[in-house]
């Protein structure tokens, strides 16, 4: 049986935002829609094919004035691998001191990006 | 009381100040300080944990943090001295500043040049109006940011979050990443208030349902929060009777609008914009008191970071200039207003010959416009609440404009050519 499907995707690429309309017949594009620009086919086509997503979120750290490190993916991950590298820090705490740019957790599930420190955090005395 | 004189003073170590800052030293003022009530420099920014920052004045993408450290790191090589945890208490038109901090006790400086960089506020519930109790567990969006990215705190597992503006979608996205539900994001227009990729990134990314035409008509809870309701409003953003539905929760963001924060400036009798609720500017970021400057979020919200440092480093050179008895006056006065579709303009007074960057706020979204300023008009594809719109005006193009008092800038349907 022929599976279709059409769904609406909002080009983020410039301001006028084009909804476009993507039909998928058997988990490929067969038609796009309601896209003013060949920009935004090629991002519309990425969305659906294999969306991509900056990664960051905050870890525990100790010995430091405050209790979270903020971290970043070193590069975009696949979108639906959000959630999982997001478990997959949970239970992440470092120790004070940290620097920008050191790496906190590499290669976390196998993604081939590393997860890094976004500031720099000093230790502090134990009061 | 100490007294102290420094050549500059700027007020407020985020962005728009530590940018201010370093190019007034760039351009040769050694006698500068930079006060801040925080105890650290950065502003908002160390709490903006996302990426999405720099893309244009350092054409990379950053997060908060790494692109305000770039600025703290260059602000300490040039060894600018500042002053944490201190508050301003006054200015006076004279360019006196009463400030208060634990090492110098109450001091006055005596500037020859002040920088306002104080950015801007979030409204409250108190200001919007919302009926019912007064229960724990209702948050503006920047509250709950620095709660959750720098002290650590989950403040809700059950979460409703009124205004779409970007820090609302942007924490839509951080509580549903920390294991929240995000029970609805409610917006009384028509079309978000937030970026097109925010609304994708942070609400659709994460099944977060975002209403439009909607908003809280009544919160519910004695000593915490339990439940809101929510109504679609008309045309006139009025609710609809029989249209309201409860929804559970134990915490609402409010992300309803920015304010710039001007009590300081009301104390040096600064005049201000209703339209912006910040100080009247000229190309120079100068203020409506000779030598008093501004630049940031004080002046009118900026949506983008790198526009802020743009606006602070102009704002940095104007006063090191001012200072040095380098500044020019203004080949003529022009101000600008507001015309059709336009909110506010910044600055909203130019000279009319050296070129100037102007960043207009629109009310409503319009296709293939044109912005019009007196007798110049310049093509805009597309023009949205919550993008400023960006007007370069070269040198070239301001000499064929019509020198008046008072030109209009506004925004409507391109002509047919």
């Amino acid at each position: 049986m022929k599976k279709r499907e059409v769904r609406v995707i909002t080009c983020i690429i410039c301001p006028i935002g084009c909804k476009a309309k993507v039909t998928i017949e058997n988990g490929k594009i067969s038609k796009i829609e309601d896209v003013e620009c060949p920009r935004g086919e090629e991002y519309v086509t990425r969305e659906i094919e294999a969306p991509m997503r900056d990664f960051f979120t905050t870890v525990r750290i100790k010995g430091a004035s405050i209790p979270v490190l903020p971290v970043r993916s070193t590069q975009p991950i696949p979108k639906d691998k959000i959630m999982d590298c997001v478990l997959e820090l949970a239970n992440i705490v470092v120790d004070a001191p940290v620097g920008a740019g050191d790496v906190i957790v590499k290669n976390p599930l196998g993604l081939g990006v590393d997860i890094v420190a976004t500031r720099d955090i000093d230790r502090v005395k134990e009061r | 009381m100490a007294k102290r004189n420094v050549d500059i003073a700027v007020i407020g170590a985020g962005a728009a100040g530590l940018a201010a800052a370093i190019k007034a030293k760039e351009k040769g003022i050694e006698n500068i300080v930079i006060l801040e009530r925080s105890e650290e420099l950065g502003g908002i920014l160390p709490q903006c944990i996302h990426t999405g920052f720099g893309l244009r004045y350092f054409k990379e993408n950053l997060t908060g943090p790494e692109y305000i450290s770039r600025f703290i790191k260059k602000a300490q090589d040039l060894q600018i001295e500042y002053k944490l945890d201190t508050m301003v208490l006054e200015i006076t038109p004279e360019k006196e500043i009463t400030v208060v901090n634990s090492v110098d006790g109450l001091l006055t400086l005596r500037a020859k040049a002040i920088i306002l960089a104080m950015g801007c506020r979030e409204r409250t519930r108190g200001m919007l109006g919302i009926a019912g109790t007064r229960p724990a567990g209702i948050l503006t969006a920047g509250t709950a940011q620095r709660l959750m990215d720098i002290e650590g705190y989950m403040p809700g597992a059950k979460v409703v979050v009124l205004g779409s503006g970007d820090v609302g979608l942007i924490m839509a996205r951080r509580f549903a990443m920390e294991g929240a539900k995000v029970e609805a994001v409610v917006e009384i227009l028509p079309y978000p208030s937030g970026l097109d990729r925010n609304v994708v990134q942070c609400l659709e990314d994460f099944n977060i349902p975002l209403l439009l035409q909607h908003t809280v008509t009544s919160i519910h809870g004695s000593d915490r929060i339990e439940a809101v309701t929510v109504a679609k409003v008309d045309a006139s953003g009025k609710p609809v009777q029989n249209t309201e539905r409860i929804i559970e929760c134990e915490t609402l963001i409010l992300s309803v609008g920015l304010i710039p924060e001007n009590e300081l400036s009301q104390t040096a009798d600064i005049a201000l914009d209703s339209a912006t609720g910040g100080p009247i500017v000229n190309e120079y970021m100068e203020t409506s008191v000779q030598g008093i400057f501004a630049c940031g979020n004080v002046v009118h919200v900026y949506d983008l970071v790198d526009h802020v440092t743009q606006a602070g480093e102009l704002a940095g050179e104007s006063a090191a200039k001012y200072v040095l008895n380098q500044l020019p006056p203004l080949a003529s006065k022009i101000t600008l207003k507001a015309g059709d579709n336009v909110k506010s303009v910044v600055p909203q007074i130019i000279g009319g010959k050296e070129p100037v960057t102007l960043y207009l706020r629109v009310k409503k979204p319009m296709r293939d416009v044109e912005v019009t300023i007196g007798n110049l008009t310049i093509p805009k594809r597309m023009v949205k609440p919550p993008e400023m719109v960006v007007v370069d005006l070269t040198r070239q193009a301001l000499e064929k404009l019509e020198k008046r008092d008072e030109l209009k800038v506004s925004i409507g349907k391109r002509a047919r050519k």
